[in-house]
């Protein structure tokens, strides 16, 4: 009997501290958790909680083009965006998001500090500076930082590229090259139609590392 | 002679549960949970997100924090998924020279609907969610008159959690408690027993494990607190009791009458420790773990001394993610101390009636038991994958698990007989998968046995060898 009630104690505390806080819920279809809270309690596992992610499977947030990170979310929630990654990871997680969440979202990331890449490859990087600054003028590939910015920074709709893990840009890059999966970000199809592969290595690698 | 009597009673008991342990794992029955399509349903992403490659039950570092924050990411959807497994065991040798080998082997070679199972899994509030799977084995037991299979409906695995996420720039805390019915079930690494190895319900495995390993899975009704803090430290201590009384809902089709359900005296402590770290597309971790448990050697009269098991184990697993590869090595070794319960220790040893002379004067009071289990894996693209396993099961001459040799006697077939009485039992898996749908998995594997009840040859006292024992299994299975 001792032992029943240990366990029956056991559920019935577990059940009622379950009387939960909406600054602490992990519920992505009640558009009364804030985006600060989605970010910390959801996004966080992936992208780390100050959006600078860990893994490179996982794009860094921190620092990000507010316009960029609200173009994407939207993108995502409503299956414009359809790169695997994007539909394996972020078409259920943003499908209940209110465009209140979003925003507030696409805030907390543009708000945090971020940080840089590891530097890899000297050559590689010396080799990536060169597109980046310069573009491959006989392949018609023009200079990256005239819209990401001399720093990678970004500008609006133009998403920061310094810091970013070149795993993650390498596949953008395919993508944009190969696909027609990202529709929202058409331009860079062009853009990116003459670089080869070396090319991108290169100039991921240069920009994981600004 | 009344003691005599007594003693054959048990040791054909003992070696009863021995050969019906060991039957199990060669005619391909284990029971196991896997992919659960309604969490999909519930956070709306693919399965590769929580597992690993796709390789459902392995999880992912984020599948983990789903788990650890008790399965309540996203948004509360249809809680019911199902499962169905359809397999083909081919034995190397079905000779049996000490039995009925169409009693041993009576699905060899053929296709069979192996098992389907119901899941009932999701959020329940932010706080508090969980699963609970209920299976269907078709093959479960053998009718002793015509051999004939019967199904059985049954509880499975079931982790019913409440959890907390303290997070901001100063600290990183999850904690939480879990309510389940198979220690090591409520881990999220797939490095402890009950997710690292034979995870396909049917794949072949070692007969004689650590009774942490899977033996007291359904048996037992646990509870208990965990704490994850900064990704980096998990320590948790649960207790476990005889899953009966209001308990009884998760040891459905369990029972002491049927056999296969042990009774344990009062609480048993279960403690799990791991260190985590992650590192751009690799992460790690090693632990430890263990338990404590006595069990009343005859579940019909849980009365009187018991048997003690003390259980520890170290593991450690690693995973590459960085798409589309995917790398995983999991390993474990788990250490037993067995003190018999009065009732079995210093009892005659089993009978050689071809000699008419006794295998083992008396029985043992204490056993030693290890088991070391080693897998890696690959995966490409989430779609074709490939693994290879090792266990190592040693342990001390153990006179509880030597089988009579005695002719014609189906209690005591050959393909689970044990002359020595030592458990060392050995074995090699190399498997490859597909998975055409991510919800879908086709598999063959093949286990070479190398060494089996303590010798990889004779390990009978009728001839047989342990290569005889090596299985090709061949499998489908889907979830929805």
């Amino acid at each position: 009997m001792r032992h029943t009630l240990f366990f029956v104690a056991a559920i019935s505390a577990s059940l009622l501290v379950g009387c939960s806080s909406i600054e602490r819920s992990r519920n992505l279809a009640s558009p009364e958790v804030s985006g600060k809270t989605l970010a910390e309690q959801v996004c966080s596992s992936c992208h780390g909680l100050t959006g600078n992610s860990e893994s490179p499977n996982f794009p860094k947030l921190a620092g990000q083009q507010r316009d960029y990170l609200l173009a994407q979310l939207t993108q995502f929630r409503s299956h414009n965006r359809a790169d695997p990654a994007g539909f394996e990871y972020m078409w259920g997680l943003s499908r209940s998001l209110s465009d209140k969440q979003i925003g507030e979202l696409a805030s907390y990331y543009a708000a945090s500090a971020p940080t840089s890449g590891p530097a890899g490859n000297p050559q590689m990087i010396s080799a990536g500076e060169k597109i980046f600054n310069g573009g491959v003028s006989d392949k018609g590939v023009p200079a990256c930082a005239s819209c990401h910015g001399p720093k990678g920074e970004g500008a609006a709709a133009f998403p920061r590229l310094a810091g970013q893990h070149a795993d993650y840009l390498i596949k953008q890059l395919l993508v944009f090259q190969r696909t027609n999966e990202r529709p929202e970000g058409s331009v860079m199809k062009t853009v990116a139609h003459g670089l080869s592969a070396d090319d991108i290595q290169a100039v991921a690698s240069f920009a994981q590392q600004m | 002679m009344w003691s005599q009597g007594i003693a054959n009673v048990l040791r054909k008991r003992a070696s009863n549960a021995v050969a019906l342990v060991t039957l199990l794992a060669l005619a391909g029955f284990s029971s196991t949970a896997a992919a659960v399509p309604s969490f999909a349903r519930q956070t709306g992403q693919n399965c590769v997100a929580c597992h690993a490659g796709g390789q459902y039950p392995e999880l992912t570092p984020y599948g983990r924090y789903f788990k650890l924050t008790g399965y309540t990411i996203g948004e509360r959807a249809m809680p019911l998924s199902g499962m169905a497994v359809a397999s083909l065991v081919k034995t190397s040798s079905t000779n049996d020279p000490n039995g009925d080998r169409y009693a041993d082997f009576p699905k060899d070679g053929n296709l069979i609907f192996q098992t389907a199972s119901l899941f009932l899994a999701g959020k329940v509030s932010d706080n508090v969610g969980g699963f609970a799977q209920f299976t269907y084995g078709n093959y479960d037991t053998q009718s002793a008159t015509d051999s004939h299979w019967k199904g059985r409906s049954m509880s499975d695995n079931f982790d019913l959690r409440y959890a907390d996420h303290l997070i901001d720039s100063n600290r990183d805390l999850i904690f939480g408690a879990t309510l389940n019915n198979n220690p090591t079930v409520q881990d999220v690494w797939n490095s402890v027993p009950a997710w690292g190895y034979n995870v396909v319900p049917g794949s072949s495995g070692p007969g004689i494990t650590p009774l942490l390993a899977g033996g007291l899975a359904q048996n037992v009704a646990g509870a208990g607190g965990y704490l994850f803090w900064n990704k980096t430290l998990y320590a948790e201590l649960s207790s476990y009791r005889t899953a009966d009384g209001i308990w009884s809902f998760m040891s459905q089709g369990f029972d002491t009458n049927l056999g296969n359900q042990q009774i344990l005296k009062g609480n048993n402590p279960y403690w799990r420790i791991a260190l985590s770290h992650d590192w751009g597309a690799h992460n790690a971790m090693i632990g430890a773990f263990g338990m404590a448990a006595d069990v009343y050697p005859d579940a019909t009269q849980p009365s009187g001394s018991t048997t003690r098991y003390r259980d520890t184990g170290i593991d450690a697993q690693y995973q590459y993610l960085l798409d589309p590869h995917v790398v995983t090595v999991q390993g474990s070794y788990i250490h037993e101390r067995i003190h018999w319960a009065d009732s079995i220790a210093n009892q005659p040893g089993a009978y050689d009636a071809a000699n008419g002379t006794a295998l083992q004067a008396l029985t043992n009071t204490s056993d030693t038991l290890d088991m070391l289990r080693l897998k890696a894996s690959y995966v490409y693209q989430a779609k074709y994958g490939g693994s290879l396993s090792y266990f190592d099961v040693r342990g001390s001459n153990n006179s509880q698990y030597q089988t009579a040799v005695a002719q014609n006697d189906p209690l005591s077939p050959s393909v689970s007989g044990s002359r020595s009485s030592n458990p060392g039992t050995s074995a090699w898996t190399a498997e490859a998968f597909w998975l055409p749908v991510q919800y879908a998995r086709v598999g063959v594997q093949y286990t070479w046995f190398t060494r089996f009840n303590g010798a990889s040859s004779n390990y009978d006292g009728w001839g047989r060898s342990a290569k005889d024992n090596n299985t090709l299994f061949l499998y489908v299975w889907g979830a929805y």
